[in-house]
């Protein structure tokens, strides 16, 4: 990777985390205060994005709504990722009936679209924020689990883990030090796809209804709410939009500037 | 002169972005000829073969470059094709690679003349078969219409061979044509080479190794950093080397050099002085005992009831073919697999069969070298890290914890401490293979399992390494079980010789008395293919 590219990838992450963990520096104002006078401003200098239908700050609720949206992402390809490495690991090292039936589950839960595997969670668990992790994480865990499945089935059977064997190196240091390590590190540029991936996700259940609920600032649930005054209020939509790609397009461009490292090894 | 000459180069230089590869060379191919261009990797021989076919795909210089009676200097695309194949055409090295697995060979060699020729369907068959029983196919018509990857090595290389002469070349080069192949089938392709040299073909052949092309070739050029250092006619170059560089790789063969006997200039001194560090074998068990081990997979018997003893501080070279069993031996002494049947015995106690946890204890005392260096090394791992690993058995990646110990290792294998904080992908092979020495020597192993340590590299690193692996056995008194294909390199390395065949070892043991009186045939058919120089 490049020296500017990884200043701007650097650049990008640090933008979005102080829009997660401080969005009070970038927007000071409250994203649920109501101010009815204000409804359905235009952007301008007042409002940078504009008001909704209650008098509330665009800009404001944008800023506020990235803690929540990644978190969600965060933590929904950390809960895929984490089973995915549980199941990967058992498929990969066990013997051969259990790697069979584990995955004959996988490629069973890998045909079902993750997105309304997803819905079909939530309709078990009702709608909120943990449900939406736990949906989101649980529809991508199957694909991942393939992948580490099957580097570490080519790693074990590799001279490096023979080699680590002669020198005398137990199961738990072999998988410590050389099997997971190396299982994982082409699965990183993955992984950053797969967060640009569940925020979207994320915000698509919320804009059914089924994530964050109102009046709380997430994109998805904003995006909803100005479905309704699209004719009046473009901007309700536009911007919550805009950042829900911003993330994605984000996420996909440092997965990349990865992804190149990783094959350039 | 009475002979024709096919190709004359003079001054031919080629040179990628400006870089030179290829410095002012002359040569002359002539008819029933053949001329080597040995040299190293790096040295710029196979550049000179792929300029001659239009491949090189660099800048091509030359006062004259006459390939058959076309001026090969401007030659368009469409020229080049019709040269290639028909004019002169290529042997490659790896049958497996060059061929195509998705399509029958009798295709492939097919091919070839509907480029080239006007020839109906029937008869373009009709010479394929011709071509394929030239080369001594057996059954040639059944073979043909099977994949390359259907067929034994040595009919691959037969049908490799077939490809390139089917087009009836008056040149043929052959590229590193035997390099890697074992004993056998390197005797295969020598003696189809030497067939088409009475045919009347003017041969360029390819090689690294002057041992292999002793025999063939009457006259040798030796190249070195894009330049012709020496040439002329090969009695010549072998008996009375006038460039150190010539000297040097002559010496660099161990066929016939005792043990202990430097190959390299380098080690000149050194292998010389200190005694040789052997226990009293009568007072210790063997450093390594192998009792009736066996092992199959599914209905191929791979292992057959061998058995063998290594006494203490001493070398056992394993040689045979590719197929033989060898490497499954290793796996099995090294307790990478279990075997069948049969015991090993490490330091007169039981390695294997038995529990990772049961040998704990034991797995210190030996240690492993593979062809492939790099391989073996996790990829994350700088030069320092791989090192400490081992030091620490695996706690530890801080190489300051262990600098001196570390500082040791690479001054026994000779590598510079410059190179800790590099990644081993930016050594080069030789350095690699030091590395990897220098690796499983950390724990002090009585045991070292070596195999084909030496089978990837140049044969003036193999001679260093070879040097090396000498000095360790006498400093340090550790057993080698020495593995590989490579006669030459069997003969200077081992004090005792096992010879394996099908999975059976057949032949066992001195050196002198294996390669001097060999009893069994197929000892003595394996000696007999040996590429000697001296």
């Amino acid at each position: 990777m490049s020296r500017t590219a990884k200043i701007c990838c650097l650049l990008v992450i640090g933008l979005w985390l102080l829009m997660a963990l401080a969005p009070s520096v970038l927007a000071p104002g409250d994203p649920l205060a109501i101010n009815p006078t204000q409804a359905f401003a235009k952007p301008g200098l007042a409002h940078f994005f504009g008001t909704d239908e209650s008098g509330r700050d665009i800009y404001t609720r944008v800023i506020h709504g990235a803690g929540d949206s990644l978190a969600i992402g965060l933590a929904a390809t950390a809960l895929g990722m984490g089973l995915a490495i549980v199941l990967g690991t058992i498929a990969a090292l066990s013997p051969r009936w259990l790697d069979e039936i584990i995955l004959r589950i996988l490629e069973a839960l890998y045909a079902i679209p993750s997105l309304l595997m997803a819905l079909l969670i939530i309709a078990f668990t009702g709608p909120g924020v943990g449900p939406a992790i736990v949906a989101v994480g649980l529809s991508t865990a199957p694909g991942y689990a393939r992948l580490v499945r099957s580097q570490i089935r080519s790693l074990k059977n590799s001279e490096m883990l023979e080699a680590a064997t002669v020198l005398g190196r137990g199961t738990w240091r072999k998988s410590r030090n050389h099997l997971i390590p190396n299982a994982l590190k082409p699965l990183l540029a993955l992984v950053t796809l797969g967060i640009g991936q569940a925020v979207i996700w994320a915000a698509a259940l919320s804009f059914l209804g089924l994530g964050t609920p109102p009046p709380a600032p997430e994109w998805g649930a904003m995006l909803s709410a100005g479905r309704t005054y699209l004719h009046l209020a473009w901007w309700m939509s536009l911007f919550p939009g805009l950042a829900i790609v911003a993330v994605a397009v984000s996420a996909t461009l440092i997965g990349r500037a990865l992804g190149g490292k990783v094959k350039s090894l | 002169m009475s002979e024709q000459t096919l190709i004359t180069v003079k001054d031919l230089s080629v040179s990628f972005d400006g870089t030179p590869a290829v410095k002012n060379i002359s040569f002359t191919v002539q008819a029933g000829k053949v001329l080597a261009l040995v040299g190293e990797s790096g040295s710029g021989k196979s550049v000179t073969a792929r300029s001659l076919l239009g491949l090189s795909g660099g800048t091509v210089t030359a006062s004259t470059l006459d390939i058959c009676g076309h001026d090969a200097r401007s030659l368009s695309d469409r020229a080049w094709q019709k040269i290639r194949g028909n004019t002169l055409s290529l042997i490659l090295q790896d049958a497996l690679m060059a061929l195509d697995p998705l399509r029958p060979v009798g295709r492939e060699i097919n091919d070839g003349l509907k480029e080239h020729t006007a020839l109906k369907s029937a008869e373009r068959k009709q010479r394929v078969l011709e071509v394929l029983k030239s080369v001594r196919m057996p059954e040639p018509d059944v073979r043909a219409k099977q994949r390359s990857t259907e067929l034994s090595g040595g009919m691959r290389q037969r049908a490799l061979i077939a490809q390139a002469l089917v087009g009836n070349p008056q040149v043929v080069i052959a590229d590193e044509a035997t390099t890697a192949l074992d004993s056998q089938l390197t005797a295969l392709v020598l003696s189809q080479l030497r067939a088409l040299k009475q045919q009347g073909r003017g041969i360029l052949m390819i090689s690294h190794d002057l041992a292999q092309v002793a025999h063939l070739a009457d006259d040798i050029a030796v190249m070195r950093h894009g330049e012709i250092v020496e040439s002329g006619p090969t009695q010549q170059i072998l008996e009375h080397p006038q460039h150190d560089y010539t000297r040097k790789l002559l010496r660099a063969v161990p066929s016939s050099v005792p043990r202990f006997t430097a190959l390299s200039d380098l080690g000149a001194e050194e292998t010389t002085s200190p005694a040789r560090k052997i226990q009293d074998s009568e007072q210790h068990s063997p450093a390594l005992s192998v009792k009736d081990l066996s092992k199959s997979f599914g209905k191929h018997l791979a292992v057959s009831s061998v058995s063998f003893e290594l006494p203490r501080g001493k070398t056992l070279g394993i040689v045979g073919e590719s197929g033989s069993g060898k490497t499954t031996t290793a796996r099995m002494v090294l307790g990478l697999e279990k075997p069948d049947s049969g015991t090993v015995e490490l330091l007169g106690e039981r390695f294997s069969p038995s529990t990772a946890s049961q040998r704990q204890n034991l797995r210190e005392q030996m240690g492993a070298i593979y062809q492939n260096p790099l391989g073996s090394f996790d990829p994350r791992y700088t030069v320092g890290q791989l090192l400490t690993d081992a030091l620490s058995r695996g706690k530890s990646k801080r190489a300051s914890e262990y600098r001196k110990p570390i500082t040791q290792l690479l001054e026994q294998v000779e590598l510079s401490a410059d190179l800790l904080a590099r990644n081993p992908r930016e050594l080069s092979g030789g350095q690699r293979q030091r590395l990897a020495i220098a690796r499983a020597l950390a724990p002090k192993p009585s045991v070292l399992v070596l195999d084909e340590p030496v089978s990837a590299l140049d044969v003036s690193i193999q001679a260093t390494v070879l040097d090396l692996l000498d000095r360790i056995q006498l400093e340090t008194g550790t057993s080698y079980l020495f593995i590989s294909h490579d006669l030459s390199v069997i003969e200077h390395m081992s004090d005792t010789v096992a010879v394996m065949h099908q999975g059976k070892l057949i032949e066992h043991g001195d050196t002198a008395s294996i390669f001097g009186s060999p009893q069994r045939e197929y000892t003595q058919k394996l000696l007999s293919a040996m590429p000697r120089l001296r």
